[in-house]
């Protein structure tokens, strides 16, 4: 390696790249997703079907708009039964410069109800989303819709929330404004090695409540949907509870090294429909445990069930669907993945319940995504 | 006292309100904490790494939003190093006075020149910053000028401490110029020395004191030292000339192990920024306590 003469360089270095630099800075980060796997089987309440396919390709944007306003736009395309569609997952403005700690965020943009919902499909560590959120948020819920955020003034980390939807993309209805949610989140650090987070969030789908006539036939026709053309979720309930708890652990905070993630939520929904008694209830959750061994190798295990009303006209059937997977993941860089994952169903009611193998990758190119907690 | 409780309770992240009049910092890391307390010593200072992590993987943890939250000023690197979380942290805290653009956001730097700034970055060359090398935390001649605009940003920020930032401005850029006297001599003594290293950690040091960085553990910057990468690292014909290899307290001490058995190299493990430890827990007494060890072993090489 040559030594430098410090002044000289120094000089040269200052002036050279500079132009280039600042013309880039102008351009909005961009991002892209490749998500791509092979299933050996065909699973219960899942979007990824048998054999070779393509999950969430995702092409992301996002920059600040000036000094009061940031935003991201999200494009997914998604591949079903060889017909390609073009979604908007996010299309959102937040505000920088509110007083108070304030943001709104404006625009269609993914719901913060529970832990995973708010984040992109791609960060997370297992090839899809627990069965209870399949079932019920439809993988993760995103609706056109306004967000109030606060953080509290209080020594530790306190937010509470609330938001505004279309709620066209849970369930069809004709209220202008169908789901109203409020969550609160806190969290902090036991130590310089364990930190935890838990959170509540309610969510009101002011679209089921009874009087609407012909919701039922939209709820005959929810078991059809996740196998095909719909996001939405296939079973929803005017009240939807969750609760979140996660936990991890890293050597001395070091989590590049090594890392631990215990994460679990529970969900319940009541008032189904209109014929729904008080014992007509959706309920499920989930535990899993990731642990990163090293920095390019984490293994994964995850239970989770769900217990769930089918509707057919003035009655519900029962279903149950309860999951098992484990997963091991190589990480090469921080933009490459590779995961091998078993996935094992019990199911009652479902047709196509069964056992599958599925290798994925999770590709990213362009800007550097972020990591949250 | 109350104000080290408050300290202390920070740093646990259970951090308290601060006093109505302290500025609140924010350092991204703990060489940025110790240039904040060196010019405002009296503010409620909160350090979101440690010299056991590695910077550029951190996550936006609910403790660090919190403490964002409450900041009057963030005092960060930039160049890409917190690109991972920074972002993060900022928009979840939705502190409008830490905002890029704001005066308080500080990245130190953008206030100096990089080393190796490129013109075209890809991801096939591993994590390489198009800004250039962000660790110029050790470098003894650009710690000044990160310092004097530091300090203009403090007085802007808390114009009524004026004299007082400016008083320990000047004392702080006195005594670094006594350090640096010291260090330019050591150095003579370090000319020729070469070491393996683990990314470019020490770079700004290390190439101040004409020491050379012949082998890196690393395959492509950011990436984890490989098997296969160590093998070729064996049959590099620099490493005929190292002396001594060289890593951070937050890496993996494994592939230098290894390296060091099959070579009988010896192995240095050293804090990569300040830590609470006596020796090492300022900017100044990092860099005497890092070429303190390399004089050691430059000796050592050169009885043996």
């Amino acid at each position: 390696m040559k030594r430098f003469s410090m002044g000289a360089s120094a000089v040269a270095l200052a002036t050279l790249p500079f132009n280039a630099l600042q013309a880039n800075e102008l351009n909005p980060d961009v991002s892209v997703i490749l998500d791509g796997y092979y299933k050996q089987n065909a699973t219960a309440l899942s979007h990824r079907g048998q054999g070779f396919g393509l999950g969430h390709t995702e092409l992301s944007l996002s920059s600040p708009i000036d000094n009061l306003f940031e935003g991201r736009l999200t494009a997914v395309l998604e591949d079903h039964e060889g017909e390609t569609e073009l979604e908007l997952e996010e299309a959102f403005l937040q505000t920088t410069g509110m007083p108070y700690n304030l943001s709104v965020r404006g625009g269609r943009f993914l719901s913060q109800v529970g832990y995973l919902n708010s984040r992109h499909l791609h960060e997370d560590d297992f090839v899809e989303r627990p069965a209870v959120y399949r079932a019920l948020l439809g993988s993760h819920y995103f609706d056109d819709g306004l967000r109030l955020n606060l953080l509290l003034p209080v020594p530790f980390y306190w937010q509470i929330g609330a938001e505004a939807f279309d709620g066209g993309r849970l369930s069809e209805g004709d209220e202008d404004i169908g789901v109203y949610t409020v969550n609160t989140r806190v969290g902090g650090d036991l130590t310089r090695s364990h930190s935890w987070q838990a959170g509540f969030s309610y969510l009101n789908n002011r679209q089921i409540q009874g009087g609407h006539g012909d919701d039922h036939d939209d709820h005959d026709h929810g078991d059809h949907d996740h196998g095909g053309h719909s996001h939405g979720a296939g079973y929803t309930g005017e009240n939807l509870y969750i609760t979140d708890l996660v936990w991890k652990w890293a050597p001395d905070g070091n989590n590049r090294q090594q890392q631990l993630t215990l994460s679990g939520e529970y969900l319940y929904a009541d008032n189904l429909n209109e014929h729904a008694t008080s014992d007509d209830v959706h309920e499920g959750w989930y535990a899993s445990a990731v642990y990163q061994f090293a920095p390019q190798w984490s293994v994964g295990t995850r239970y989770g069930q769900v217990e769930l009303k089918e509707a057919h006209g003035d009655h519900f059937h029962d279903q149950e669907l309860k999951e098992t997977d484990v997963m091991l993941a190589w990480s090469h860089s921080h933009f490459s993945t590779v995961r091998l994952q078993y996935t094992h169903q019990d199911a009652d009611g479902f047709d196509q319940a069964d056992n599958t193998v599925i290798l994925q990758y999770v590709m990213s190119f362009g800007a550097h995504g972020a990591h949250g907690f | 006292m109350a104000f080290k409780q408050l300290v202390a309770a920070t740093m646990l992240g259970l951090a308290v309100m601060p006093a109505q009049a302290a500025l609140n910092v924010f350092a991204c890391e703990p060489e940025w904490a110790d240039l904040a307390r060196a010019l405002v010593p009296d503010a409620d200072i909160h350090t979101a790494t440690s010299a056991q992590q590695d910077p550029h993987y951190i996550e936006a943890r609910p403790s660090l939003i919190a403490a964002m939250r409450r900041a009057d000023i963030a005092v960060c690197t930039g160049a890409s190093l917190e690109a991972g979380w920074l972002p993060a942290l900022i928009s979840r805290a939705s502190n409008r006075d830490v905002q890029p653009g704001k005066p308080g956001l500080f990245f130190t730097a953008e206030q100096v020149s990089l080393h190796q700034p490129h013109d075209h970055v890809d991801r096939s060359m591993g994590d390489v910053h198009p800004e250039g090398d962000p660790h110029i935390h050790l470098d003894p001649d650009r710690l000044p000028v990160v310092v004097d605009a530091l300090a203009d940003r403090l007085v802007a920020l808390a114009p009524s401490d004026e004299n007082a930032i400016r008083l320990r401005q000047r004392q702080w850029q006195v005594r670094w110029k006594l350090d640096t006297a010291r260090w330019r001599q050591a150095a003579d003594n370090l000319g020729g020395l070469s070491v393996a290293v683990q990314h470019s950690t020490f770079g700004y040091l290390l190439r101040w004191l004409s020491v050379e960085s012949a082998i890196d553990l690393e395959p492509k910057p950011g990436l984890p030292p490989s098997a296969s990468h160590l093998s070729d690292v064996l049959s590099d014909p620099a490493l005929a000339r190292v002396k001594l290899i060289l890593i951070a307290t937050y890496q993996d001490e494994r592939p230098a192990r290894w390296l060091a058995n099959q070579t009988q190299l010896p192995i240095e493990v050293l804090p990569g920024t300040v830590n609470d430890q006596p020796e090492t827990d300022s900017l100044a007494e990092l860099i005497d306590h890092l070429i303190d060890r390399l004089a050691h072993h430059q000796k050592a090489a050169d009885h043996g």
